[in-house]
């Protein structure tokens, strides 16, 4: 076990230097350098273009290309990710101030999307047919059809506007709030984000749960005149909940791709918001490290599910 | 229960055969199947409609998508115009048809360009296997192991905003997955009988692959592009309202919807951005209960 999670996590070190060569095989394709947004425009014309180039080779910016990515990556490991081309903040900073944000809001709703999609979906399950099954289903097309962010306008303009429970949108930042007060701007983008999460799992959880309702064992279990609510509940839920969990695994990644246009929609000040701003105004080193740690992210996350099917399942060999 | 069905369907079945009149053409099971499910049949209604609107947009609607009106603006529903105006007094119900055209041309033109790709690739490298597949394989893990959302950002900012870069984008991020479904399909086709005679024809590789193997793959293949169509107009929906997709100058779904991030417009003016909305649904939801259709009836395993 020990040896398969130390050679997964080795097997990662390759597939991440390619990515972070690509990401900065991006950054040199784009408009511009360093330099070029060091200096205010103004500035500029009075600059002579011998002086801008003792400059660029003061900053290592002649050197050739594998040079360059060497330097990059080193500081990279050394946790120098660069700096914002437009503030001239280190990305480490712009990092740490809005990953809290993020991490906030999108870890409510993967846990609540997690507990509704699961519930719904054994919900769904367990009365075939009928008409709770019926309208899940149906609220569950509904789910994978409507755009996020339009579902998150719809819930702004009801919540917000038509009957005024929530703040507009924001969020305050700790210590400055009471937590009650916190949690009301909170709500209601998490809420909306995860129930967006939700159909996916519920349909998933329903026809996992179908699956393992089929089951010989749940035969027996009947038979042996236990409870319904036993057999579907404890006998029937635990086999269906392998698969849940690794769908569950999968949406890790979702902790930072996930919640871009909802933070937008409401004022989120996480990094999603930041990337979006950044990709706008051509903010090459906070786009790239923003991607990069989220490539991260998957990886690692793909690493946990495989750790996680094994233990939940003995018939899967690690190999 | 279940077998009973199915023999009185297979009873059935062959006093179709001794009278003559089963046609031995697989197809015409598919189409049946399909039209034996509601949902697809709705699907299908609603896709073709929305469709037809969009593509005779100057036969219906009598104002331009781009014609601004100063003097109307932010006007709500009325006869003159359908679904009111927008804050430069353009035509909502024009724009909606308008965008349409794009929004619809952008998700089923990555769909298709993407399974181009894909499948090609899929095609020939899943019989092949070997060098190319490995390295087909590792490429498309590498691009899927960006979030999807993050990876088009990245595009987007490298080669800059414009239709025909979007569309180059979602086919450049969509022909992985497509790949991947295509390869697999092969892997299990490969291993048939049928294959092997093939080869021991001296059949090339090229023939075998493209000729005998991709129809049999089709009906995945199918599903995949109509659910990536609707994939992709979620994506450029999503992508316009962050104001990094098509240019706002074109009138799209997704570039209609950007305006509500203006809070004024969505508390006052439910008509600029709600129709157009409730429209994307409609379209996605069609499509999707088409791909649905479709999966259910290209698998033999259920009785239709």
């Amino acid at each position: 076990m020990i040896s398969f999670i130390i050679r997964k996590f080795l097997l990662l070190i390759p597939l991440l230097l390619v990515i972070s060569f690509l990401i900065f095989l991006g950054m040199e394709l784009m408009p511009g350098d360093a330099v070029d947004f060091m200096i205010p425009p103004d500035a500029l014309a009075t600059i002579s273009q011998a002086e801008l180039d003792l400059l660029r080779s003061e900053l290592g910016l002649d050197a050739p290309f594998l040079v360059r990515y060497g330097t990059w990556l080193v500081n990279l490991v050394q946790g120098d990710f660069g700096y914002s081309l437009q503030s001239g903040v280190a990305v480490s900073t712009l990092l740490a101030n809005t990953l809290p944000a993020t991490l906030e809001l999108s870890l409510a709703a993967l846990v609540l999307s997690t507990l509704f999609g699961s519930i719904l979906g054994v919900v769904s399950a367990l009365y075939k047919g009928r008409l709770s099954d019926n309208v899940l289903t149906v609220m569950g097309m509904i789910g994978v059809a409507i755009p996020q962010f339009l579902f998150g306008l719809i819930m702004i303009v009801v919540f917000v506007f038509k009957l005024g429970w929530f703040p507009v949108g924001g969020r305050l930042t700790v210590g400055n709030e009471a937590f009650l007060q916190r949690l009301d701007h909170l709500i209601l983008p998490s809420v909306v984000l995860a129930l967006s999460m939700t159909a996916g799992v519920m349909r998933y959880c329903r026809s996992s749960m179908l699956d393992s309702l089929n089951k010989e064992f749940i035969k027996t279990a009947r038979s042996k005149g236990l409870p319904p609510w036993r057999v579907n509940l404890v006998h029937g839920l635990r086999v269906a909940m392998t698969p849940v969990a690794v769908l569950i695994g999968f949406r890790l990644p979702m902790l930072i791709g996930g919640s871009v246009v909802i933070e937008q929609v409401f004022q989120w000040p996480g990094v999603g918001q930041m990337f979006v701003s950044a990709v706008r105004s051509q903010n090459t080193p906070i786009v790239m490290m923003v991607a990069f740690f989220s490539v991260l992210i998957v990886l690692i996350a793909s690493i946990l599910v495989d750790i996680a099917t094994a233990l939940l399942d003995p018939r899967v060999k690690l190999s | 229960m279940a077998r009973d069905a199915l023999n009185r369907k297979m009873d059935r079945l062959l006093l179709l055969e001794e009278q003559g009149r089963l046609s031995g053409n697989p197809t015409n099971r598919t189409l049946r199947k399909i039209a034996a499910n509601p949902l697809a049949i709705i699907g299908l209604v609603l896709f073709l409609i929305l469709l037809l609107a969009c593509m005779a947009a100057p036969l219906i609607s009598t104002y331009g998508p781009n014609a601004i009106d100063l003097r109307n603006r932010l006007s709500p529903p009325s006869r003159a115009h359908l679904l009111g105006t927008d804050q430069i007094g353009r035509d909502i119900f024009s724009r909606i048809l308008y965008g349409g055209r794009i929004s619809i041309f952008v998700g089923l033109g990555s769909a298709l360009g993407a399974a181009l790709i894909g499948v090609s690739l899929g095609t020939y490298a899943g019989y092949r296997r070997g060098a190319l597949d490995a390295l087909v394989m590792k490429v498309s893990e590498i691009m899927m192991s960006f979030p999807q959302i993050i990876l088009v950002s990245i595009l987007v900012t490298i080669v800059g905003q414009s239709l025909w870069n979007l569309l180059l984008i979602f086919i450049l991020t969509g022909w992985p997955s497509m790949y991947r479904m295509a390869r697999s399909q092969m892997l299990s086709i490969r291993e048939m009988e049928y294959i092997q005679a093939l080869q021991a024809f001296g059949i090339g590789s090229f023939t075998i692959s493209f000729k005998h193997m991709l129809v049999n793959a089709v009906g995945p293949i199918f599903v995949n592009i109509t659910l990536s169509t609707a994939m992709f107009i979620l994506q450029e929906a999503a992508l316009s309202f962050l104001g990094l997709g098509v240019p706002l100058e074109q009138a799209t779904w997704g570039n209609i919807l950007n305006v509500a991030q203006d809070l004024n417009i969505l508390r006052g003016a439910w008509w600029v951005w709600l129709p157009v909305g409730l429209v994307i649904t409609l379209f996605v939801m069609a499509i999707n209960f088409i791909g649905d259709g479709l999966r259910d009836a290209a698998d033999p395993t259920q009785v239709g």
